[in-house]
C-alpha cells in the first residue's frame, strides 16, 4: 500500500492511494501522517485526510520537491488502530427521523430492521469533514445504501443522524443537508469552547445505540461513554 | 512601545463584514473550515503597510457603507476594492495608510472596482483566539460575523512610526478576466472535449457567491459519478453532477466527494475573490507542476 505523489500547485500536494477505503488503508494513512508530521512539521502548513488521499499543503514548493523525492525511499507498516469504541445514544422515533419510514418503505424493510441493521455494526471514523466535529465513517450496511435526496432539507437539527450514499453520520450543528434523517442524539459532537472541540479520533470506533423518546428526553450527558474492545 | 487599549464603533456596519486573518490551519484537522482573508495578497499587503505580524486580525468587507468611530489615535490602512474614503466627512486622496486621531470617524463609499476591502489596523484587531486564529465563522466562534454597534478592540500605539511613504495599491491586477489555474487532482478523469471546454470558455459569475464558494453560470456537461470525499482547499474547482462548476473559497468545508477539476493558483484565488457577480473569468490552464 505505498502512495504515489501528485503535486497539485507548488505548494499543494497528496498522497494518492487508489484501493477503497477500509480499515487497512486507514492504518497506513496514519502511519503516513505521523511520520510526515513528525519529520516535517517546520516545512508543513497543513496535513488533510480523506479516505484515499493524504493531502499536505507546503512552506514552499522547494519543501514539496525534497518530500516528493524521497517518499519512495518511506517504508512504513500501518498503525494498529486505536480499541476505543464510542456508544452514542441514538433515538430513531421518527419524531427525530423524518426520513426514517419512507427510507424503510423504499428498501422494503420495517423500521425495526432498518434501526437493526444501523446498530448492529461499530463505524471506524476516518476523518472529520463538511461541517466542524461531523466525522466520515466506514462500515454502512450495503442494504442501507441510499442516494443523498434531491432537494436538500434547509435545517436539519443538531445531532440528527443519518444515511447519504454509502456514509452514516451525525450533524454536529444545524446544517442544510441532503441526507436522509433516520435519527438523533442527544450528545454535543462539536464544543468550540473545549480546546479540542470533538471527542473523538481518526481510528476510533462509533457505535449507536436505540434509546427511547423519554430516554432522550431526559439524557443528562454530553459525552459518549467510551469501551475498548 | 508603549501601547494603551483602544476601542473602535462600527457605527454602520455593511452585511458580510468580519474579522480575517490568515486562517485557522490548527482547526481543519476537526473539519472547521480555514476561514481567513478572501483576498490574501491584498489582506498581506495592508498589515505589511503598518509593519503588521503576518496574521494580524483585519476587517474584511465585501459592501459599502461603513462607518467607524476610534476613540483613540491609532493608524490603519486600507486595501483590496477602490473605494472612497472619508475621514471627517473630508475624501481622502490616498487612503492607503492613515493616521487616525482619538474620535476620527471613517466612512467608505461604494466600491468602484473589486469586491473585497481591508482594513487593518496597527497591531492588529484583538479577539480571544481560537486554535490559532481570530477569523470569524458561524459556530466555532462568538460572535460569528460583525454587526453596528459592536466594538472592536485594539491597540494604540502614542509613539507610532511616522509615515513616510505614499504606497498605492493597483487595482489592475485583479481586473484581467485570465485566471490562472493547476491541473486538479481529478482533471485527468475528464473527457478531452470536456478539458477543451474548461480551457476556452468564457465564464461568469453567477449569484451563488460567498465566502464558502462562488458558482459559475456555465454549465460542463458531466457524467462523472461521485468520488470518495476527499480533501478540498480554498482554490479548489469542482464539477458537480449537474455540470455546475464551483470554485470553493475561504469558508468551504475541509472534504468534499465532487470531482477536483483545478486549483486555482494562489493569485488567481485573490484575484477571483475580487470579482463581481456576472464578471467574466477564463481559466488559464497551467503545467503541472513537476516533482520527484
Amino acid at each position: 500500500m505505498k502512495p504515489s505523489y501528485q503535486a497539485l500547485s507548488p505548494i499543494l500536494g497528496e498522497l494518492v492511494w487508489n484501493q477503497s477505503p477500509s480499515d487497512e488503508l486507514l492504518g497506513y494513512q496514519l502511519a503516513y501522517l505521523t511520520h510526515i508530521q513528525n519529520q516535517y512539521s517546520s516545512d508543513l502548513v497543513e496535513v488533510r485526510q480523506g479516505f484515499t488521499r493524504l493531502s499536505l499543503v507546503w512552506k514552499t514548493l522547494l519543501n514539496q520537491q525534497e518530500f516528493a523525492r524521497i517518499l519512495k525511499d518511506i517504508q512504513l507498516d500501518p498503525i494498529k488502530l486505536p480499541d476505543t469504541v464510542w456508544e452514542v445514544p441514538v433515538c430513531y422515533d421518527p419524531a427525530f427521523g423524518h426520513d426514517l419510514a419512507p427510507l424503510a418503505e423504499s428498501k422494503n424493510l420495517s423500521l425495526a430492521e432498518v434501526v437493526h441493521l444501523h446498530t448492529a455494526p461499530s463505524y471506524r471514523i476516518h476523518f472529520f469533514g463538511f461541517l466542524p466535529g461531523f466525522f466520515y465513517l466506514n462500515g454502512l450496511s450495503s442494504k442501507l445504501l441510499a442516494p443523498r435526496k434531491s432537494t436538500p432539507s434547509i435545517a436539519v437539527p443538531p445531532g440528527s443522524v443519518a444515511i447519504g450514499g454509502s456514509q452514516t453520520g451525525v450533524y454536529p450543528m444545524q446544517s442544510p443537508g441532503g441526507w436522509h434523517i433516520i435519527g438523533r442524539s442527544p450528545l454535543t459532537f462539536f464544543d468550540p469552547k473545549q480546546l479540542i472541540p470533538v471527542w473523538a479520533k481518526p481510528g476510533d470506533q462509533i457505535q449507536f445505540v436505540p434509546i427511547s423518546v423519554s430516554q432522550f428526553d431526559n439524557w443528562k450527558e454530553q459525552l459518549p461513554k467510551s469501551v475498548q474492545k | 512601545m508603549s501601547q494603551v487599549q483602544g476601542k473602535a464603533v462600527l457605527l454602520r456596519c455593511p452585511p458580510g463584514s468580519s474579522l480575517q486573518d490568515e486562517g485557522r490551519m490548527l482547526g481543519t484537522q476537526f473539519g472547521i473550515p480555514s476561514s481567513g482573508a478572501m483576498d490574501q495578497f491584498s489582506y498581506r499587503w495592508a498589515n505589511h503597510l503598518l509593519q503588521n505580524q503576518n496574521n494580524a486580525l483585519a476587517l474584511e468587507m465585501a459592501q459599502p457603507g461603513l462607518k467607524i468611530q476610534f476613540e483613540q489615535a491609532c493608524k490603519i490602512s486600507l486595501a483590496g476594492a477602490r473605494v472612497v474614503v472619508k475621514v471627517n466627512q473630508e475624501t481622502l486622496s490616498n487612503p492607503a495608510i492613515i493616521s487616525i486621531a482619538a474620535s476620527d470617524i471613517l466612512e467608505v463609499g461604494g466600491f468602484q472596482s473589486g469586491s473585497r476591502l481591508y482594513l487593518c489596523i496597527q497591531g492588529g484587531f484583538q479577539v480571544d483566539q481560537f486554535l490559532g486564529s481570530g477569523s470569524d465563522f458561524e459556530s466555532v466562534t462568538f460572535p460569528s460575523k460583525r454587526s453596528s454597534n459592536d466594538c472592536l478592540s485594539y491597540f494604540s500605539f502614542p509613539q507610532s512610526f511616522p509615515i513616510g511613504a505614499k504606497p498605492k495599491w493597483g487595482t489592475t491586477w485583479f481586473e484581467s478576466a485570465e485566471i490562472k489555474a493547476y491541473p486538479g487532482a481529478d482533471w485527468s478523469l475528464l473527457s478531452a472535449e470536456q478539458q477543451h471546454q474548461i480551457q476556452t470558455s468564457t465564464f461568469h459569475l453567477s449569484k451563488f457567491s460567498n465566502r464558502m464558494g462562488i458558482q459559475l453560470e456555465e454549465l460542463i456537461p458531466n457524467q462523472l459519478e461521485d468520488l470518495p470525499t476527499n480533501p478540498v482547499f480554498p482554490g479548489t474547482v469542482q464539477l458537480t453532477p449537474g455540470g455546475r462548476i464551483i470554485v470553493l473559497m475561504r469558508d468551504a468545508g475541509v472534504t468534499g466527494g465532487y470531482p477536483r477539476i483545478l486549483h486555482l493558483s494562489e493569485e488567481g484565488q485573490s484575484q477571483l475573490a475580487q470579482k463581481k457577480v456576472g464578471d467574466p473569468i477564463r481559466f488559464q490552464l497551467m503545467e503541472s507542476i513537476a516533482v520527484g
